[in-house]
């Protein structure tokens, strides 16, 4: 109250001397010569006259203004996705495959096929090309034999075999191995001789002797290693019989046939097979071809109607093809039949009764839309098969050709006629080869993401002030929404920082005693906790349970906040400490006011200065932590822009160097807007009170 | 001037060597109460760290242990991993029982295995921590080095465009952020100039092959730019701190005494100013050398500088336990040791400071 009195009384004064004065001289001690400023104008006069707290403030006035108000005026939103449409020179169209693989259809999806074969059915069946023949024997390692069976060009058959086993040939055939260590005598497989015979080569081998005489057939002896004999029969001729000889000339059968290299011959009437079981050593089975269990082909089929062709239909007529030429599928009938086309045999499909049009045909071409979806027509697929083939012949590896392909709108769409029928121009198609596969490109229309558009480019009408970031977003309208959300995360931050500082620091510094002890106790113990990990540890695990961009960002406001009260609990302390030792809250306590009124009214309103000065220097401090965390991906998420995240879009090397308009105007909005936020803080501080240390 | 000089020394030996003896006690007394106080911090502290680590869902952990089951190198199994972690932090024995687990082989000096690295913590842990203490040294160095003598002049110069541009440059350094910093250094030396590499800590076509001197220099070239991140970073704030009490040191009586009977301006400035000013910036740079070793996490992770930073950057993302709490227990002790540094040298260094 008094004071009060005195400033009227001053300002009373005032006016009459500036009466008195208009007439007059100054004197000395004239009243009006001492201006008297309430606290408040004396801080605001202090500050005004600090050159760097009036920068800080503009800056920070312009910041709020582009942030909150700019958005308001600007087009875009900061998730508007910009498009661009755009001639893709040599865009990819197709793809063409010759295919040398051999793909394996099962007949029965219920058999199973011991992995060993069916992985090896490419190996076979190029075995089988080299030699020529048409059946293979093959064995897989659990010891099931099967037969591959050549059906036609590209298409061959994994069959059971029904074998029989006649006999073995051997020009060199190994009888037993004996072990003299073990005195054990292992016959091969398939040999029975009788007792005599293994005691005679027992003998023959311990006493060292090179052959010895058995049946009236010479038998070797052969030392193979540590103390082990091979014995070994050798003729020109000779089958041991395991089942019933077939009858007279056969022998010469079985060796004209090893001596023409045939792997098949027939006999009688019957098939028989020779299966080289070790060098000189053949197995001759008579054998009968089984029910068919895979289909291997390199073929696909393209109906000439341009239609998708389902899978089914592919694995119903290449099994069709295997077991005569017919085939129904979805309750039609085909017919398959082999023509000549152009001097290259075609495998045409029909539908049963048609003979004129082939409803579809085999191919080891297969060519798709690049894309994947959609189908292709049948002249496209044509066309470029004969040039691949042309290329092949001439080893070329690129080439051009001019085909039919939908004619596109300058927006990329397709065009169609009137009776919605697509339109298709002549267009030149370059076919590249890498291996056994061709790319197809031409010239498209695509409508894309405006990915990175440089600063001021116009693309499709829209105008990019400072282009587009790698998501298509305009950046400066995100410059302007992340720099609203680092802001408010700045404010809210301190916000709680202060709250809870004050309600902490107010308690301990009042009260004192064994309160005050457990609450600085408490605040050293968050300031020794490192922050930054923690962020960064709570960052990872709501990366990892993939939490909404809003809640985390909640998330990330409320952490910062509760880890950073300990500076400011720690001043208000302090600044009590002093103040509550001052006769206005003896005062108070006269009065007989609440304690909580005292504090919160009487003594916190008198730490406000430092606690203002605090707090704008820590929006600065908090805007860094929070676009720290951004920048390395875990603090605001994308879609949400925040000055850290933009930064981290282009954090790899190569975009940091190519997309400079990005992150060099987001960097320096960050510094000059912490800067600005130190500027106003220093001289807020000076103002207040010009001794107070930093 | 030599009458001060005794003076001062009269004060000193007072401190360390009374008559009654009594100020050494009362300095060790102090130093055990801190050291207590410390422990109790750093107690309280990894308490409540693990608090947080242990209530991250088991799910993750579970998670992280499968996700390390099927990673090469590792020959245990997802169950063997969790049974591991189990065994180790008493992640099943619920809080208070498995915070005492853990510590009994914290103090040990048992920290694990590490998730990440597939090695022992501290085996890992002293790999890398040269590598971070010496970036940091350097920097630590240079800091010193540039902020000192520039605070000092903004100081003599009060209110002239040399303090300005001084607490200006001061302000922009506190004010960048580091990865921006970085960022902007490497854009400039590495991919415009061309002079440094901006990554990694040796040139990767040499890697393996360089020995003694050779991969030294190597070295010192990759540390180049992050140590000259650190510089900027760090310069801003040691310049504030020597401007203002450098100011508060000019503005003293014995100064005023001084330049009253005639010294020289150097003089007054390099003699009694200066050495005035080095207390508190003896007892603020004494207080961080332990920080030399907490390594800079992100300056590291930027540059691809496999120190004590970038390791625990990546075990943090990655949810390697055993390293995170190693090395949150790690820096915690260095703060603690870096504020009970700070105090003891404080009462060292200006005898006027009573130890209570």
């Amino acid at each position: 109250m008094a004071e009060r009195d005195l400033n009227e009384m001053l300002k009373e004064m005032e006016s009459k001397s500036r009466l008195h004065a208009e007439g007059g001289v100054d004197h000395l001690d004239d009243t009006q010569r001492v201006k008297v400023l309430s606290p408040g104008r004396l801080v605001f006069k202090r500050f005004i006259r600090n050159r760097l707290a009036i920068v800080g403030s503009c800056i920070l006035i312009f910041m709020f203004v582009f942030c909150f108000i700019g958005p308001i005026f600007y087009p875009y939103e900061q998730t508007d996705k910009f498009y661009k449409t755009d001639i893709l020179e040599n865009a990819d169209y197709a793809a063409a495959q010759k295919r040398t693989e051999y793909s394996i259809i099962k007949v029965d999806e219920s058999v199973s096929v011991h992995y060993s074969v069916t992985n090896m059915m490419n190996y076979y069946i190029n075995e089988m090309k080299k030699t020529g023949d048409d059946i293979m024997l093959v064995k897989s390692d659990s010891g099931e034999k099967y037969l591959v069976q050549y059906q036609a060009d590209n298409v061959y058959t994994l069959n059971v075999s029904n074998l029989n086993r006649i006999g073995v040939h051997a020009s060199e055939l190994l009888i037993c191995e004996f072990d003299m260590l073990t005195q054990t005598l292992t016959y091969s497989e398939g040999i029975v001789m009788d007792e005599a015979f293994g005691e005679m080569a027992k003998t023959a081998a311990m006493d060292n002797l090179d052959k010895f005489v058995y049946d009236g057939k010479t038998y070797a002896v052969e030392n193979t290693g540590r103390k082990k004999y091979a014995v070994k029969y050798y003729a020109d001729s000779g089958i041991q019989y395991i089942a019933e000889n077939p009858g007279g000339g056969f022998e010469d059968a079985v060796l004209a046939a090893i001596t023409e290299g045939e792997k098949t011959f027939e006999f009688g009437g019957s098939r028989y097979l020779l299966d080289q079981a070790a060098p000189g050593a053949y197995d001759i089975y008579k054998f009968a071809i089984g029910d068919i269990l895979f289909v291997c082909s390199t073929y696909s089929v393209d109906i000439l109607s341009g239609a998708a062709v389902p899978a089914d239909f592919v694995k119903a007529a290449l099994i069709g093809y295997c077991r005569g030429g017919a085939f129904s599928y979805n309750g039609i009938d085909y017919v398959i039949s082999e023509e000549i086309e152009n001097r290259d045999t075609v495998v045409n499909i029909y539908r049963l009764g048609e003979t004129k049009n082939p409803y579809a045909r085999f191919t080891t071409f297969s060519v798709s839309r690049h894309s994947g979806s959609g189908d292709l027509t049948i002249e496209f697929k044509e066309d470029v098969r004969r040039k691949i083939e042309e290329m092949i012949e001439q080893g070329k590896s690129v080439d051009t050709l001019i085909t039919k392909v939908e004619k596109q709108a300058s927006d990329g769409s397709v065009m169609v006629d009137e009776d919605g029928n697509v339109i298709y121009e002549d267009t030149k198609v370059t076919i590249t080869r890498k291996g056994d596969n061709y790319t197809i490109t031409c010239d498209r229309f695509r409508y894309l993401i405006d990915r990175y558009a440089p600063p001021f480019s116009e693309v499709s009408t829209d105008v990019h002030i400072l282009g587009t970031d790698g998501d298509g977003f305009d950046i400066f309208a995100r410059i302007m929404y992340g720099g609203r959300i680092s802001l408010m995360v700045g404010f809210v931050v301190v916000i709680i920082e202060t709250i809870l500082g004050i309600i902490m620091g107010g308690i301990s510094g009042y009260f004192g005693g064994w309160v005050d002890t457990l609450i600085m106790r408490l605040v050293e113990i968050f300031y020794c906790i490192p922050s930054l990990p923690i962020m960064i540890i709570i960052g990872a695990y709501l990366d990892a349970e993939q939490v909404n961009p809003y809640i985390r960002l909640i998330w990330l406001m409320a952490v910062l906040g509760f880890l950073g009260w300990a500076s400011v609990a720690r001043l208000v302390r302090g600044q009590i400490l002093s103040l509550r030792e001052q006769e206005f809250m003896l005062a108070t306590e006269v009065e007989g006011l609440r304690v909580s009124r005292r504090i919160f009214r009487h003594l916190i309103p008198n730490v406000m200065p430092q606690l203002i000065v605090t707090a704008t220097a820590g929006l600065g401090s908090v805007i860094l932590l929070e676009s720290t965390l951004s920048f390395l991906g875990l603090g605001v998420k994308h879609p949400l822009a925040t000055w850290g995240t933009m930064i981290n879009s282009v954090s790899d090397y190569n975009s940091m160097v190519n997309y400079t308009y990005i992150w060099i105007p987001v960097g320096l909005l960050i510094c000059l807007t912490v800067i600005a936020f130190n500027f106003v803080g220093d001289g807020l501080r000076d103002a207040f009170d010009p001794k107070m240390k930093s | 001037m030599k009458k001060k000089k005794t003076s001062n020394l009269y004060q000193i030996n007072q401190v360390f060597l009374p008559p009654n003896g009594g100020v050494v006690i009362k300095m060790l007394k102090f130093i055990v109460k801190r050291l207590l106080l410390s422990v109790v911090i750093l107690f309280f502290s990894m308490f409540l760290i693990y608090l947080l680590m242990n209530n991250l869902p088991t799910s993750y952990v579970e998670r992280t242990a499968r996700e390390l089951a099927t990673q090469p190198g590792s020959q245990k199994s997802a169950q063997q991993w969790i049974e591991e972690l189990n065994k180790q932090y008493g992640l099943d024995k619920g809080v208070i029982p498995g915070f005492f687990t853990w510590l009994s082989h914290a103090i040990q000096g048992e920290f694990g295995e590490s998730w990440q690295w597939t090695v022992d913590v501290t085996e890992k842990f002293s790999e890398v921590i040269w590598y971070s203490f010496f970036l940091a040294l350097i920097a630590f160095i240079l800091e010193i080095v540039i902020a000192v003598p520039l605070g000092v002049l903004a100081a003599t110069k009060q209110y002239s465009v040399t303090d300005y541009t001084v607490t200006v440059i001061a302000l922009i350094g506190i004010s960048m952020p580091t990865f921006f910093v970085a960022t902007v250094l490497k854009y400039v030396f590495a991919a415009k100039l061309g002079w440094f590499e901006p990554f990694g800590m040796v040139t990767a076509r040499l890697a393996g092959k360089l020995t003694g001197f050779a991969w030294l220099l190597d070295v010192a070239w990759h540390f180049v730019l992050p140590a000259m991140t650190l510089t900027i970073i760090g310069i801003g704030s040691l310049m504030r701190y020597t401007r203002t009490n450098t100011l508060e040191v000019l503005n003293a009586d014995y100064i005023r005494t001084a330049r009253a009977k005639g010294l020289p301006e150097n003089k007054v400035i390099g003699y009694h100013a200066f050495r005035n000013t080095l207390i508190p910036l003896v007892t603020i740079l004494g207080g961080s050398l332990p920080g030399l070793f907490s390594g800079a996490l992100i300056t590291e992770t930027l540059f691809s500088i496999r120190g004590i930073g970038y390791t625990s950057y990546y075990s943090m993302i990655n949810g390697d336990i055993p390293f995170t709490m190693f090395y949150l227990a790690f820096s915690t002790i260095l703060t603690l040791l870096g504020t009970l540094i700070a105090d003891i040298l404080y009462a060292v260094v200006d005898p006027r400071v009573r130890v209570n």
